[in-house]
């Protein structure tokens, strides 16, 4: 069957979007690609597209620091109405790993309701990794990936099934550590 | 008069990609990811009226269209079979609606839409299969006040169902359950795995593929990620039993896929075939092929 009828192209991009995410989310640790978009130049791709992909007027984003700039948040406010929010309200957090710690200070739903828990985005930068094993859910057998603070991950899955959901962003790469990812840090000498 | 004509091409939208708005997407789509990040645990949404009645798919077909891009191929089945009123509506609906194309073979799929049954074909990676669920809440039936069904989830007390599924043994001497059998996802939630046969529960366990459910009358949305422990309810000396009925398809003769009783004469007699066409199609070439070597 053909149809003549023409989709936006915002329509099918969030769509295109929306399923690396699926992907990402259902497949803790591994890396996937989403597509390039216009955006202010400090966040990257992915990071731009998961907020742009997610927001509207009912979610509250945090901008950490170096993201806290006019030029982000006319950005932002201008493609998803959202709400520039504090630490505490925050449902999207933005930033570098440093400069959103630390982590207790967001919000990780409650017993009756742990989706009303905050997402963090983290935006690739210098943070000291370690290697560690992580399996659960979307994990086949176990994966090895590179985490800064894994011990901080550790406490957030001991939460489960509250908790904080993770997506690590850098230029068109994603991958993300949900709640149900449990780690374990394979370096002795840490 | 001649912009007119040209009017043809020009890009009129009908309708948005997929049938529904970006921010009804938006609000599904943090809701998917959400139900995703906490296996089995029932997003509430907001449930938006679609061109069908309840109970037709409503939730499975939200779903969908917030999950469905350009290149997917779409497979729609309804108990099993590609060629019933709801599966033909609801693949036209996104034909129509999304453009995209479809089939009917399990493994050229890349989202199958099902209700009640998953299909026989093992399923791959980073395919979707989309739920129609009627009652999202296993313990509905045993306490119809959500706050309390709430509070019992939060709390993991799920007592009560164990003791359904013991008066189920103590009345008939095995547990009656054949349909909706209940299973606990990732170790914690309770979870309805919707109306499919118990014959198919062991399938959602570790699944490479991703599992989401979709209630639109009930508002809530959950996921069973790939690769995630769903375990059947049960008890150490009444362990979980996969049934079937034990006949074989009297067209592909397959003895290991789910079947359906039909009657075939006026006096009452009854022939068995496979709730999955398309599974039964392929074993029905494949014997087709071994009679001709």
């Amino acid at each position: 069957m053909e149809n003549n009828y023409h989709f936006s192209e915002e329509s099918i991009n969030s769509s295109i979007s929306f399923r690396s995410l699926v992907n990402a989310t259902s497949y803790p640790g591994r890396h996937f690609q989403i597509t390039k978009l216009k955006k202010p130049n400090i966040l990257s791709n992915a990071a731009a597209t998961i907020l742009i992909t997610l927001c509207d007027n009912e979610s509250n984003v945090y901008l950490s620091k170096d993201f806290s700039t006019e030029e982000v948040k006319d950005w932002l406010i201008f493609n998803t109405g959202a709400i520039v929010s504090d630490k505490q309200n925050a449902d999207f957090a933005v930033g570098d790993w440093e400069s959103l710690l630390p982590l207790d200070e967001f919000k990780t739903g409650v017993p009756e309701y742990p989706e009303r828990s905050a997402t963090l985005i983290i935006e690739e930068s210098n943070y000291k990794k370690i290697k560690c094993n992580i399996n659960g859910p979307g994990i086949k057998d176990k994966l090895q990936i590179e985490l800064p603070n894994p011990e901080l991950f550790i406490n957030n899955s001991h939460l489960y099934p509250l908790g904080l959901d993770f997506y690590f962003t850098n230029d068109l790469d994603i991958l993300s550590i949900p709640r149900s990812t449990k780690i374990s840090v394979t370096n002795s000498e840490y | 008069m001649n912009d007119m004509s040209k009017d043809k091409n020009i890009d009129i939208q009908i309708y948005n990609f997929a049938y529904l708005d970006e921010n009804t997407k938006r609000m599904i789509r943090r809701a998917l990811l959400k139900a995703l990040c906490i296996p089995g645990y029932q997003v509430p949404f907001s449930s938006r009226e679609m061109p069908m009645p309840y109970g037709w798919g409503t939730g499975g077909i939200q779903v969908t269209s917030a999950c469905l891009i350009p290149k997917d191929v779409l497979k729609v089945i309804d108990q099993g079979a590609d060629d019933t009123t709801n599966a033909v509506s609801i693949r036209k609906f996104f034909q129509k609606t999304a453009n995209v194309a479809v089939t009917e073979k399990t493994s050229d799929a890349s989202l199958i839409q099902t209700r009640h049954r998953i299909p026989e074909t093992k399923l791959k990676e980073q395919q979707i299969l989309v739920y129609q669920v009627p009652i999202p809440e296993p313990l509905r039936f045993l306490e119809p006040r959500e706050t309390e069904t709430r509070k019992m989830h939060a709390l993991s007390e799920y007592g009560l169902m164990f003791v359904k599924l013991y008066e189920d043994i103590a009345k008939h001497g095995h547990i009656e359950t054949a349909y909706a059998y209940p299973v606990k996802t990732n170790g914690n939630y309770v979870t309805d795995p919707s109306p499919i046969p118990k014959f198919d529960n062991p399938k959602m366990n570790n699944n490479p593929a991703i599992q989401l459910f979709g209630a639109g009358r009930e508002q809530r949305i959950y996921a069973i990620p790939p690769y995630t422990n769903v375990k059947s309810l049960d008890f150490e000396d009444y362990p979980f039993e996969a049934m079937k009925a034990n006949f074989k398809c009297s067209i592909c003769g397959s003895s290991d896929s789910y079947l359906d009783e039909i009657i075939v004469s006026d006096d009452g007699k009854r022939s068995y075939i496979c709730s999955d066409t398309d599974y039964c199609k392929e074993q029905t070439q494949l014997n087709s092929k071994e009679e001709d070597q």
